[in-house]
């Protein structure tokens, strides 16, 4: 039998300094959420997405970006045409028109980490204005995730607004990526469920033997770190948490759900096996179990890796094709899969996911076909809730050294901060007025001057 | 949790040793490190600062893969001083001969996977390095090695090359105790790091940025301009400072143009198939950028050579003010705590910038220094604490048991517990040196960035898996075989099977090899309540199933995921 409800309480209560800030900072504004449940899925693309070849212009402009992007330009012929819209998607991303025809796909252009609204000549002027470390994989990771653009970051605004939620024996706030900075609340944590695979615990269990009986209860001695530290506490309240939590995790994975049949491949039928397919497998599964887990809200971290193509980006004479195009075919048929999911159980207008990279792409593609670090980016956003035909931000100068270029290979100031762009998701996901400085610690600078948060989702 | 006035004096012994630059050592492979001797000439024997047990397994948690009977009683016997001379003068572990078996990529007939794990994947180095973690003698080597090899990161996620990953690992065993301007100089020139971060083949003409940057901001000054002590320098408004600009990154980056991997067998360059990854890279003029360039406050001259416009680079990374305390935290955080104090950081930095005798760089007086401190050496208390990582875990586990392998059988769990060696996720490593402890908002732990729910169950059932399950006779200790390298893992009981009857002993033993004697009276009396239910007819086999229980108890417990 695994440790009761009872004893792990008492053993979190026991973890001293933690005890002391789990009463910290809770506030009722999302306590007892009202409204209907709501899911928001961010999917962190490692590495820095070349956003530059997902979302490209197809009209007079097109001419300019294929002269300047140069050895990983893509033709017009063969984009993702998105009907209505000026813009196309990259040709692997096919899977996604449909979900732009019926009005559950939003483009957000040119955005990137900001600490304020900055042009070229700031930039140029107020290196006090610039994010720290710009054009660094950890920093701007670090930015995206914890919101703090000149700062160091402990914890992550996912975390942050499940500082804000009940916390229940399994938390709202789940990550099939790892442990990570976005998901580190001062009071939370999350459950980090693996993306393939079972939760089980061997050795704990529920005979009544006396033999039986001893080892579990060694092992609860064992369980305890009071009086080793806040190290060896915290390990302790995260092993006595995954252990409370495996089970429950355990059984809606290992399940039969018929939501799993929506990740095929759209022209084969093949069941998707990326391993971005199989997180979002799993958080749909999650939130088929949210009457279960009590879950009025949730907050879902998944990845995928592999954006940092220095070179070989483009291959093989085609720049359709290649390391960018396989990545960037996984992600589409992976989110297409998800809403078509969350349609399959009325969930679609309650669940928004969204992507978030380190940082854009170099214009100018180098001479290995691929692409350096930069700044603003483009980002996609899938849910059943957002503005059909949503456009936001302003694709920038696309002039090597122009108006929008800090540099001269196409480093593009973003038009867009990050809380402009998750701020509206927060605030859709139940966020609180009073909570936004909270859960965006620069939000004054964004909500103040008329650049709230943009108008992602209808009405 | 203990503090004894035995520990107190021990550590002021020490630092006074350091000080005056005793302990018998020896010079550096670069540099002529020998602490100081300003007072005395190096001791022909080492000194004996009676040490106890617990303070000897602690070293042995520190500076090894984990303490056993026999290393932790060497240490005692030695001393600190005298034991790290020891350990630098070992050697054992060795990735060289892998090295030396590059082949083409188009070799192994289609179907061929002994060929294949054979020669393009990290099995065959990954096995060496478990093994000889196991039993090989360079413990702190191997220890040190491990660390740079995380701080200076190529991947068989990019690159599946047996020998490669050996030769590219082979730089850090060989340099552990040498100097630290050879690691860059050489992780720099690797055919293996060309590949991974794309020196290779950058050309002139379009400069790749991908090593320049992470050479600048990984692998040596790192992006924020720092103090000695590893504290950020600040500007006037309170901001960190940078440590260079985009055009620095830029200049370096065509500085490194105009390399090409070294080819097999005298192959043309063009044959891609017949790349060596195991040499260091070759000139390709043509693609060089031979203009002159100016990074970092440093010029190079138009019409420098490649290697000139490289040792340029390697020099002002290397030299860079914020090198020596950003490396001396690392390895401080990867061997002691990764929440050292600024003056342990400090002290650590200034040996890094001179070791007494106007070297820098000198790991063996840097890795000397990091042992010796005081920080180190006493007794932990309050929040110290450093989390065990997955690797660290399974060979202490294995290393307690007494276990004799070929290493296979970490290579087919390392992955499933987040840490494949040689096998990092990206350039970033497994965990990013500065992951905060969740919760906390001064407390760093690295590693609890791979202590997921998943991880978390995965652990406790290795645990099970080794210890009550774990005989001899697991199907995954036994050989394998698609591999030719593959004899077999052995988990020895027989040292636990000796103890017969006497589980205070057992326990006393638990106790010293995984938690440094830290244990409460009521955990060793739950150890013991365990065991004592099991009884078999054999004697052996009872004292093997009471040390398995035991073991299982104390292992999975998040006391031993935590070394103190």
């Amino acid at each position: 039998m695994p440790i009761s409800r009872r004893d792990l309480l008492r053993l979190t209560a026991g973890s001293g300094a933690m005890a002391a800030l789990g009463q910290l900072g809770r506030t009722t504004a999302m306590a007892a959420p009202s409204g209907s449940y709501r899911a928001m899925v961010g999917i962190f693309l490692y590495g820095g997405n070349d956003g530059w070849n997902m979302v490209i212009p197809t009209d007079a402009r097109h001419a300019a970006y294929l002269a300047a992007r140069g050895s990983v330009g893509i033709k017009a012929s063969q984009l993702t045409t998105l009907t209505g819209a000026s813009y196309a998607l990259h040709p692997a991303m096919a899977a996604l028109r449909p979900l732009w025809d019926e009005g559950s796909l939003a483009l957000v252009l040119n955005a990137g980490t900001l600490f304020a609204p900055l042009t070229k000549a700031t930039y140029q002027s107020r290196p006090d204005l610039q994010p720290s470390n710009l054009m660094s994989h950890a920093d701007e990771q670090a930015h995206w995730q914890g919101l703090r653009a000149r700062d160091i970051s402990v914890d992550g605004f996912m975390g942050r607004i499940a500082d804000r939620l009940p916390s229940g024996s399994t938390p709202p706030l789940i990550s099939l990526a790892g442990s990570t900075l976005a998901t580190i609340g001062r009071t939370s944590s999350a459950l980090v469920l693996p993306s393939t695979g079972t939760l089980t615990r061997t050795g704990y269990t529920s005979g009544s033997s006396a033999a039986n009986q001893a080892k579990n209860a060694a092992i609860d001695v064992f369980a305890n770190g009071a009086g080793y530290g806040a190290i060896v506490e915290a390990t302790a309240r995260d092993s006595t948490a995954a252990y409370g939590q495996a089970n429950t995790a355990n059984a809606i994975v290992t399940a039969t759900s018929a939501v799993d049949n929506y990740f095929t491949h759209p022209t084969t039928g093949a069941l998707l096996t990326s391993d971005v397919a199989r997180q979002l497998m799993r958080v749909a599964r999650m939130i088929e179990a949210r009457g279960t887990l009590g879950h009025a809200r949730q907050t879902f971290f998944a990845s995928q890796g592999g954006y940092d193509t220095h070179s070989g980006q483009t291959g093989g004479g085609n720049n359709d094709t290649g390391t960018h195009a396989n990545l960037l075919g996984e992600l589409a048929m992976a989110m297409a899969g998800f809403h078509r999911a969350m349609q399959s159980i009325g969930m679609a207008e309650n669940v928004t996911a969204f992507t978030m990279s380190d940082f854009g792409r170099t214009y100018r593609g180098n001479a290995q076909s691929g692409t350096d670090h930069a700044w603003g980016s483009n980002h996609l956003v899938v849910g059943g809730n957002v503005a059909p035909g949503g456009i936001f931000g302003a694709y920038p100068d696309p002039v090597l050294g122009g108006a929008s270029d800090i540099a001269s290979d196409g480093r593009f100031v973003p038009a867009l901060a990050q809380e402009e762009y998750i701020g509206a998701i927060a605030r859709w996901h139940g966020v609180a007025d009073a909570d936004m400085p909270y859960v965006l610690p620069n939000w004054s600078t964004w909500s103040n001057g008329g650049r709230g948060p943009i108008g992602l989702f209808r009405g | 949790m203990r503090t004894s006035v035995r520990a107190t004096l021990c550590a002021a012994l020490l630092l006074a040793i350091t000080a005056c630059g005793g302990g018998g050592s020896s010079g550096g492979a670069s540099g002529t490190a020998s602490g100081g001797g300003v007072v005395s000439p190096a001791p022909t024997t080492p000194v004996v600062v009676g040490l106890t047990d617990a303070e000897a397994a602690r070293l042995a948690k520190q500076a090894s893969f984990g303490p056993t009977p026999a290393l932790v009683a060497r240490i005692k016997e030695l001393g600190v001083e005298g034991w790290l001379n020891e350990q630098f003068a070992a050697t054992g572990s060795t990735y060289a001969d892998i090295a030396a078996g590059e082949v083409r990529r188009d070799i192994c007939p289609t179907g061929d996977t002994i060929c294949a794990r054979l020669h393009f994947s990290r099995a065959p180095p990954a096995m060496r390095f478990y093994a000889d973690a196991i039993g090989a003698p360079d413990q702190l080597r191997q220890r040190v090695a491990f660390a740079l090899g995380q701080m200076i990161v190529a991947s068989e996620q990019e690159l599946n090359t047996a020998a490669g990953i050996a030769a590219f690992n082979q730089i850090f065993l060989d340099n552990a105790f040498g100097n630290f301007r050879d690691v860059l100089q050489r992780a720099t020139m690797s055919g293996y790091m060309g590949n991974y971060l794309d020196m290779a083949d950058s050309n002139k003409s379009a400069p790749s940025e991908n090593f320049a940057r992470e050479l600048l901001q990984l692998f040596s000054m790192g992006p924020d301009q720092l103090n000695m002590d590893g504290t950020p320098r600040l500007d006037t408004t309170g901001a960190r400072i940078p440590n260079y600009t985009p055009d620095d990154v830029r200049g370096v980056a065509r500085a490194l143009t105009g390399w090409t991997y070294a080819r097999l067998g005298g192959a043309p360059i063009t044959d891609s198939n017949a790349r060596d990854y195991s040499q260091p890279m070759i000139v390709v003029s043509a693609r060089y950028d031979s203009s002159a360039k100016s990074f970092l406050g440093t010029s190079v001259a138009a019409g420098a050579t490649p290697e000139a416009s490289v040792a340029a680079v390697i020099d002002a990374a290397f030299n860079n003010a914020s090198t020596a305390p950003r490396v001396a935290r690392f390895l401080i955080a990867h061997l002691v705590t990764p929440n050292p104090s600024p003056a342990y950081v400090g002290r650590v930095a200034a040996v890094f910038a001179n070791n007494g005798s106007g070297v820098r760089g000198d790991l063996k007086a840097v890795v000397r220094t990091i042992l010796t401190d005081s920080e180190a050496r006493t007794a932990p208390s309050g929040d110290a604490g450093k989390v065990k990582e997955p690797i660290l875990l399974m060979t202490a586990l294995a290393r307690a048991i007494g276990f004799s392998t070929d290493g296979f059988v970490f290579v087919t769990r390392d992955t499933s517990l987040g840490q494949p060696v040689m096998r990092a996720p990206s350039v970033f490593n497994f965990y990013p040196p500065d992951y905060p402890l969740p919760g906390s908002v001064t407390l760093k732990s690295p590693a609890s960035k791979l202590l997921s729910t998943a991880n978390l169950l995965r652990w406790h059932n290795l645990i099970y898996d080794w210890t009550i399950a774990g005989d001899a006779t697991r199907s995954e200790f036994a050989l394998d075989s698609g591999l030719p390298l593959s004899s077999l893992t052995q988990p020895l009981w027989s040292g636990w099977e000796a103890f017969g009857t006497d589980l205070d002993a057992m326990v006393a033993r638990i106790d010293l090899l995984l938690f440094a004697n830290a244990l409460s009276p009521a955990q060793r009396a739950a150890l013991k309540a365990a065991a004592t239910p099991i009884t078999n007819a054999d004697p052996v086999i009872q004292a093997r199933k009471r040390a398995q229980m035991m073991l299982y108890v104390a292992a999975s417990s998040p006391l031993f995921l935590v070394d103190r």
